[in-house]
């Protein structure tokens, strides 16, 4: 690899993705329109999560332009470092975290709650790019070679599991998967893969009862038969289809949403955010949405593709894949496709820590495709 | 460059790959597509009937706080319905009539009630904003006539915690408050919600879990406009359980109202069983101020008032017992075998150790003073030889065989164990060592010692039952809503005294003799009929350089503190009694005189006054 310029190079405006950048201020416009209405019946409370949105994209913005302006390479020099850092802030929230609800996930940092576990995705992005990108020919591939990815993939895995934060525990694999699947497999070793991963869960499925935890076995449960405890565990699954589904074509229109208002949906800012685009806006409503995101990942993958150097192309397709495990495991569960678990939705669920994460993601993604050329 | 087709290669291994991608890419969007397609348009129609008519609410139904009753049924804390009338202001479609109907009901002017419907539009619509609460039952039976078919109005009955005895039993009942932030983390395990009332002092706090219950929850069927269609199904809350004290309300009232100074704590104990008889710390305050909240003002009035009434001083308050202790001296130099009941010292008026002075309280001296006059008239230099003799680690063993310097484990919240120096201790803390003036202040009781008036019951209560040190307990049963007894007290010893019997009988006998001799310094506490035994204490608050005869002189808060500790063993009922008069004067003086009014009543017996001699 060439020494590269780590100082930040001035690149000419022409060279910034503007589809991606659009696409990001898009959905996130139609989340804070969409956390106004979720929050309307809230009063008062409400006002101040929508401006506390607003906030967020902006601090988002001004972060996403920082970003464009380091070589993405410095990425790989500090790679270690970004991941000692996220394993600490890790063992911390375990240690001092504020106790939140049974699980600690935040850091009180003042003003700001801070959430390790979102960067953590981050953290394993980074790092397996920097493992995998070289030898990406097939002679290297052996399931040796994966004994330190997995190792490094499973401590925040492990530390983010037992906050408990099941949800993006397993985003976390998911994304690690992903990325492993693209750089560090053969095909042999991906048909291995599947085999592992269908026995897990066949395991889960005759053994889960000792594994799981009480709720998280209770949620799966759930996910599979969600009539079967319809004021428990199934209740929202339940009343956010009804919410969906009752959208038809059109939707109810904007602040009409009824399930909504009635506060039938609870945490319908955050996690269920998509029912009320759903309730709301209708079929017409989610389909923009989804080729929203389908545009984003695609311009994603078009930017992994295109990357001058598998460091790069690595980054973009991790980025990619989280949001789009993000999108496709939120939506999933809103529809009863998957089991709830606590994945909030990239640009349109509220929360602060996801917005950021969301927006970096796209910075590198940007950052990439803007030094496609340089060399 | 040679490089460059190596990473050509190796790129364009990755490219493909990456592209395989983009067909998974669009079949996960592709299925939930079709997925929304299935539920919006195939099956839209029937969610759309769903989501407008029937839908169903939980309604969370609080549990019954159990009671709190005194030992013969008297209920002390109890739970009142009272009345909150609301308005759901997305429901309200003729405020002016409200407003024409109710305002005279409600006891406001139209203006006032039209400002508080404004007012209501800035909550969610479909909440209940409160107009008025803790309404009365007429208020309640009036409104209801008005209201009966107008829309947009909820009439709720919430319980109220009522407390008819008011002041008395305070800081044993304890008062409620809001759930705070850090124990409703833990909440939902416990079913407890934001805005739950929990016990946050006394028995209300100590046993909360006993008298929450269990809740219970409705299940309720209601339109697309909130508006409530029928009940499902319902789960009844569970009451909390009854809790029964030792303590009976008539008597404590009794008690609170002879004591008539500013503060102070009286303890009345049953030796035979620790059971707690009297509990009282005043200064008070009433309960019911915390019913349905208190207010801000007259909580920062409670806080911010220099007796602190909110303190239980039975088990927090730090005094020391002063010549109370000498009984545990005397223990101690008997059992010891450092003197024997006959052997004298001779009583200056004052005793020098190392250039240091110490004097009695009788400034002309005692003259040649054996045990028993010694603890009769309390001559303090006796005392100082004995101490010096058994020097003071021994006399702390002693102590804490009686139970001071360790909480007695009463069973409320926030008891404090006092303080019992040894020379460890000292080390310890100050990294000094022990002085020998230290001990001389300690066998009178005074010094780094600090003990709580209830310490000093159990101490008494020693005495009168020949030697046990028993727990105390302030909680008889437990009983479940049903009738079930959940928990009941059964009497503990916690330590035998090794006292032999003749020690303890000159003991006795010298005790009964401060009250019955003329010059005991306790005959103002004489009941013809009744073998009183006591000791009397007057614990220094400063150190005063000169005793000065007149106490009124003094400002209050240097003034000492009046102790008595009393017993009665040869009656079917036994009873021991500390009484402490913050700032009182002298123990035989202002504390004697309550501890005889009590005794006299506990026995049934008429107050025979103060005696003339």
């Amino acid at each position: 690899m060439p020494q590269t310029d780590l100082k930040p190079k001035w690149h000419s405006p022409g060279l910034v993705d503007w589809p991606l950048v659009l696409i990001s201020l898009a959905l996130t416009g139609i989340g804070i329109g969409l956390i106004f209405s979720a929050t309307s019946a809230m009063g008062e409370a409400g006002r101040s999560l929508v401006l506390k949105q607003i906030t967020w994209c902006s601090l988002a913005l001004v972060l996403m332009a920082l970003f464009a302006l380091f070589d993405y390479h410095s990425l790989d020099r500090w790679a270690g470092w970004f991941y000692v850092a996220v394993i600490i802030a890790l063992v911390a929230v375990w240690g001092l975290g504020k106790v939140t609800a049974g699980s600690r996930r935040w850091i009180e940092l003042g003003l700001m709650r801070f959430q390790p576990s979102e960067f953590a995705k981050l953290a394993v992005i980074v790092i397996l790019a920097k493992y995998y990108q070289n030898g990406a020919e097939k002679q290297e591939r052996q399931l040796s070679r994966l004994i330190r990815p997995v190792l490094l993939v499973a401590l925040p895995m492990m530390l983010v599991l037992i906050q408990p934060d099941l949800g993006t525990a397993g985003l976390i694999f998911l994304i690690a998967a992903s990325m492993t699947a693209v750089a560090g497999l053969s095909r042999r070793a991906l048909l291995w893969m599947g085999g592992v991963i269908l026995s897990v869960i066949a395991i889960l499925a005759l053994f889960g009862d000792r594994i799981l935890m009480g709720y998280q076995k209770k949620r799966l449960l759930t996910f599979l038969n969600p009539d079967a405890d319809p004021l428990g565990a199934g209740y929202h699954i339940i009343q956010s289809q009804i919410a969906i589904g009752s959208g038809g074509l059109f939707g109810k229109g904007f602040l009409q949403g009824s399930q909504n208002q009635l506060m039938f949906l609870p945490v319908n800012h955050t996690d269920f955010i998509f029912s009320i685009l759903a309730e709301e806006w209708g079929f017409v409503g989610c389909a923009i949405v989804l080729i929203l995101f389908s545009a984003l990942f695609l311009k994603g993958v078009a930017v992994a593709s295109q990357a001058r150097d598998n460091f790069g192309a690595l980054l973009a397709f991790g980025c990619t894949a989280t949001l789009f495990w993000h999108v496709a495991i939120n939506v999933g569960m809103v529809m009863g496709l998957a089991p709830v678990v606590g994945v909030p939705l990239c640009f349109l669920s509220y929360g602060g820590s996801s917005l950021l994460v969301s927006f970096i993601c796209v910075a590198i993604l940007v950052n990439v495709s803007m030094r496609r050329f340089s060399y | 460059m040679s490089e460059l087709p190596l990473r050509e290669a190796s790129l364009s291994y990755l490219r493909t790959r990456i592209r395989v991608s983009v067909a998974i890419i669009l079949l996960a969007m592709g299925l939930l597509a079709a997925r929304l397609w299935q539920l919006q348009l195939l099956r839209g129609e029937s969610f759309l009937e769903l989501s407008q008519s029937n839908r169903v609410r939980i309604v969370r139904l609080p549990p019954p706080r159990g009671k709190i009753i005194d030992s013969t049924g008297h209920v002390v804390a109890e739970n009142n319905p009272s009345f909150t009338f609301s308005v759901v202001p997305g429901e309200l479609k003729d405020p002016q009539r409200l407003i024409h109907t109710c305002s005279d009901i409600l006891g406001m002017t139209p203006e006032k009630l039209r400002g508080l419907l404004e007012r209501s539009r800035t909550i969610p619509r479909f909440m209940n904003y409160p107009l008025k609460r803790n309404m009365s039952l007429e208020e309640v039976s009036l409104l209801k006539l008005q209201v009966s078919d107008l829309k947009g109005v909820s009439l709720e009955a919430k319980p109220r915690r009522v407390y008819p005895w008011g002041e008395t039993l305070c800081h044993v009942t304890g008062t409620l408050g809001e759930i705070s932030a850090e124990a409703l983390v833990k909440g939902p395990k416990l079913g407890y919600q934001a805005g739950d009332f929990v016990g946050k002092s006394g028995v209300e706090k100590e046993y909360e879990t006993y008298l929450k219950g269990e809740e219970g929850w409705e299940r309720i069927e209601i339109d697309a406009r909130g508006k409530q269609l029928g009940i499902f199904s319902r789960h009844d809350p569970q009451p909390g359980s009854d809790v029964i004290l030792t303590v009976n309300a008539e008597f404590q009232r009794y008690v609170e109202e002879v004591f008539i100074h500013r503060a102070g704590s009286v303890m009345a104990v049953d030796p035979d069983t620790g059971r707690i008889l009297a509990m009282v710390s005043k200064p008070g305050f009433d309960l019911n101020m915390f019913s349905p909240s208190i207010s801000e003002r007259q909580w920062k009035s409670l806080n911010s008032d220099p007796l602190h009434p909110l303190e239980n001083r039975s088990i927090r308050g730090l005094y020391s017992p002063a010549s109370t202790f000498k009984i545990v001296t005397a223990a101690a130099g008997l059992a010891e075998n450092v003197i024997d009941p006959g052997h004298k010292f001779t009583c200056k008026g004052d005793l020098e150790l190392r250039g240091q002075v110490f004097r009695c309280w009788n400034q002309y001296g005692h003259g040649k003073v054996g045990l028993h006059r010694a603890i009769v008239e309390s001559c303090d230099i006796y005392f100082y030889e004995l101490g010096l003799r058994l020097g003071g680690d021994r006399m702390a063993r002693w102590a804490s065989l009686f139970g001071l310097g360790q909480p007695t484990g009463i069973g409320l919240p926030q008891e404090l164990p006092g303080l019992l120096p040894t020379s460890a201790w000292k080390l310890r803390t100050y990294s000094e060592p022990w002085k020998e003036g230290e001990t001389v202040t300690l066998a009178i009781g005074q010094g780094y010692l600090v003990s709580t008036p209830i310490q000093l019951a159990m101490m008494t209560a020693a005495l009168a039952n020949g030697g046990k040190l028993l727990k105390p307990t302030i909680v008889q049963k437990v009983v479940s809503h049903d009738g079930r007894v959940i928990i009941e007290h059964v009497p503990l010893v916690r330590r035998n005294m090794p006292l032999d019997p003749a020690a303890a009988s000159f003991l006795s006998t010298a005790m009964r003799d401060v009250v019955a001799d003329k010059r005991g310094t306790g005959r103002r506490c004489r009941v013809p009929g009744l073998n009183i035994r006591a000791k009397t204490g007057t614990s220094q608050v400063i150190r005063l350089k000169e005793r000065t005869a007149e106490d009124d002189r003094i400002p209050y808060h240097e003034r000492t503190h009046a102790i008595f500790v009393a017993y009665v063993d040869d009656q079917p009922k036994k009873l021991a009694l500390v009484v402490i008069v913050e700032h009182g004067g002298g123990g035989g003086a202002s504390a004697a005189p309550i501890a005889r009014k009590i005794i006299a009543r506990y026995y049934g017996v008429p107050d025979p006054g103060d005696p003339s001699d």
